[in-house]
């Protein structure tokens, strides 16, 4: 009995090597007695065979015999140009630093990738890092926004379909940002919460849309991430007064030219932008008793409302 | 290292070995095992396997591939003498991981890493995984590499602090930082070696040596407020792979009823369980670092929160009390 991988290596090299497309029959005479005789578990034991080499990115192509005394047949066959690693001529310096690349992200594809690129991780172990999330569903959706392809896929039970402009990955998720069709507008998805994985995203025809030339996934990206699968509102100004405990925390999120003011006592007042509410309450309540909204008045006005709110539901008796 | 044992991942790992092999033309066997992964009767069985391959008039001659006292060698080479293209998911890892190390301190963009992720782009357009060669649009001409960088962005908002700190690791350098601590809501002045810098589920952390408690502490880099050398220097140690921030079984938990609008809490925090409820209402239990945490997510979820257990007083009632004192108007 030979060894799978026997048989395996057998079949890419043929493949590789014929200079037309094998039929099954061939293939099977070639590989002398290392598939099974009967029709039935030959073609099953080839099939599992086929995939498994898919499955590790062989590319096999298939051709059906148009005429002749074989018409019908299906045959097959590797484009050794199709299946080898472009070269990417990368000096010594560049392999090293996506080498180190790669283990600051400690991705196993990554690694396998290195190894195809003639390099290896070794020891790098640099000081600093960053964890990635790995979705099944980033290659083909990065593929299809490469290869201007609609996408379809199910998202919280509502099938969608999507001309995918760019991948953000913003605050620990990836999200997808393009034209929603149904909706006829921008939209932006978070990855993690498509139905099915991998095999949910459907990808359409190549270049079946184009992207705007000023899209940036950053600047498209919606203000409050409730608002994931909607879009973003125009923004207004609040005037917010900070205390000196969280100043200087706060003016290196927003930056100095945010600074209104500056107080003897150590706070200060900054001007956020606060046209999306619930992004803006956000924000601001969770600095907790370290901010005040100052203006304008009405949304000083919700701030109390809203602030009064919690207290009653959270104080007992008024308690459930 | 335990190598890959199934057919598939042995062939597949054969198929990046070989190349690497043949250009090489012998390398210990020692190393070939470090290099792969594997041990090295893992490295010896499968090249002595593979060296068994054979087509006719070929037979046994395919792969001319030997295990001699410890070294291997590669004979004339005639097939595998390039490696399988990237596959969909590695070619976004590297990509990914470029990206991301663009986003890191120290990256230099004008540097190696930005040519090596330019002709990595440029390759991956050229063998169709990218930019697919597709139709001729006005696009094309502006260079697949530019096009491509709209297409897959990291954004890791790197906090103004990261860049020093991960000098400070690379270096050894001690500091002296002020630290924001929520759960007390108070600032506390520490001596910290930091040993690690890392970027995790958007946060950015540093793991360090702390004086005050003695131990290796992981602290949020964005709740630093000021660093300045004290002037000692340590050994720089081999990193550590840094733990996650909220991985602590011992802290308290919570019971917490969300509205559908605030289901994102899901997503966003470490739960131990969800139980659905009617009308897309949902019932979590989540770990709460301190009373002013949870406080601070039932204040900022109003309405859309019903705390279930802790039972008694809410913590964000006195809290939203204490807020609604500063919105009135100071008399005198």
């Amino acid at each position: 009995m030979v060894d799978r991988i026997e048989r395996l290596t057998n079949l890419l090299a043929l493949l590789l090597e014929t200079t037309r497309p094998l039929s099954l029959i061939e293939i099977a005479g070639d590989l002398d007695g290392q598939y099974p005789d009967a029709d039935k578990a030959r073609r099953a034991s080839f099939e599992r065979d086929k995939s498994a080499l898919r499955d590790i990115g062989v590319p096999i192509e298939t051709e059906i015999v148009g005429g002749g005394p074989f018409a019908g047949q299906t045959t097959y066959r590797i484009d050794r140009r199709a299946y080898e690693l472009a070269d990417l001529d990368l000096t010594s310096d560049e392999m090293r630093a996506l080498q180190v690349a790669v283990a600051a992200v400690r991705s196993d594809s990554g690694k396998e990738a290195i190894w195809k690129l003639g390099g290896a991780l070794g020891d790098e172990r640099p000081p600093v890092s960053a964890m990635i999330p790995e979705r099944p569903e980033l290659p083909a959706i990065r593929a299809a926004v490469a290869a201007r392809a609609s996408i379809e896929f199910g998202y919280r039970g509502e099938p969608r379909t999507l001309d995918p402009w760019g991948l953000l990955l913003r605050g620990g998720f990836w999200y997808v940002t393009g034209h929603d069709h149904a909706r006829g507008e921008r939209r932006t998805f978070r990855v993690d919460r498509f139905d099915g994985g991998a095999d949910g995203v459907l990808a359409g025809e190549p270049g079946s849309f184009e992207r705007p030339s000023s899209f940036d996934p950053r600047t498209a990206f919606p203000a409050d991430p409730k608002q994931i699968g909607y879009v973003a509102d125009e923004s207004t100004d609040a005037l917010v007064l900070i205390d000196g405990l969280r100043a200087d925390a706060i003016e290196r999120e927003l930056g100095a030219d945010r600074i209104v003011e500056r107080n003897d006592n150590g706070s200060i007042l900054v001007s956020v932008p606060a046209g999306n509410l619930a992004a803006f309450r956000s924000w601001a309540l969770g600095l907790l008793d370290h901010a005040v909204v100052e203006s304008p008045p009405e949304l000083r006005a919700h701030m109390i409302e809203w602030l009064t709110a919690v207290v009653d539901s959270n104080s007992e008796p008024g308690r459930r | 290292m335990s190598g890959p044992r199934n057919a598939e991942d042995r062939l597949r790992r054969l198929l990046v070995m070989l190349p690497w092999l043949m250009e090489v033309g012998e390398a210990p066997l020692a190393d070939v095992a470090r290099r792969f992964e594997m041990t090295e009767s893992q490295v010896q069985s499968d090249l002595e396997l593979i060296a068994m391959c054979g087509l006719p008039p070929f037979v046994d001659e395919m792969i001319d591939v030997f295990v001699d006292d410890g070294i291997v060698f590669v004979g004339i080479p005639r097939l595998f003498t390039r490696p399988l293209r990237l596959t969909a998911p590695e070619a976004f890892s590297l990509l990914t991981s470029a990206r991301t190390a663009m986003e890191l301190p120290g990256a230099d963009a004008a540097g190696a890493l930005g040519r090596g992720l330019a002709k990595l782009a440029a390759a991956l357009a050229d063998a169709g995984l990218a930019t697919t060669t597709t139709t001729t649009t006005t696009t094309t001409t502006t260079g697949g590499d530019i096009d491509d960088a709209a297409g897959v962005v990291v954004d890791l908002a790197r906090p103004e602090f990261a860049d020093h700190l991960a000098e400070a690791a690379a270096s050894g350098t001690e500091l002296e930082i002020t630290y924001y601590s929520p759960a007390r809501a108070e600032i506390t002045r520490r001596s910290i070696v930091p040993r690690h810098v890392f970027a995790d589920a958007g946060n950015w952390y540093v793991s360090a040596d702390d004086d005050r408690s003695q131990s290796r502490r992981t602290f949020r880099v964005d709740r630093i407020e000021s660093i300045t050398a004290t002037g000692r220097t340590m050994d720089v140690e081999a990193t550590t792979s840094p733990g996650r921030f909220f991985e602590d079984a011992d802290v308290d938990r919570a019971t917490i009823r969300v509205s559908p609008d605030a289901r994102w809490v899901l997503d966003q925090y470490p739960i131990d369980g969800v139980v659905e409820l009617a009308d897309g209402w949902a019932e979590a239990r989540l770990p709460v670092s301190s009373d002013r945490w949870l406080a601070k997510l039932l204040i900022r979820l109003g309405p859309d929160a019903v705390l279930i257990e802790p039972a008694g007083e809410s913590p964000a009632a006195a809290i939203a009390r204490c807020m609604l004192d500063r919105y009135r108007p100071v008399a005198g």
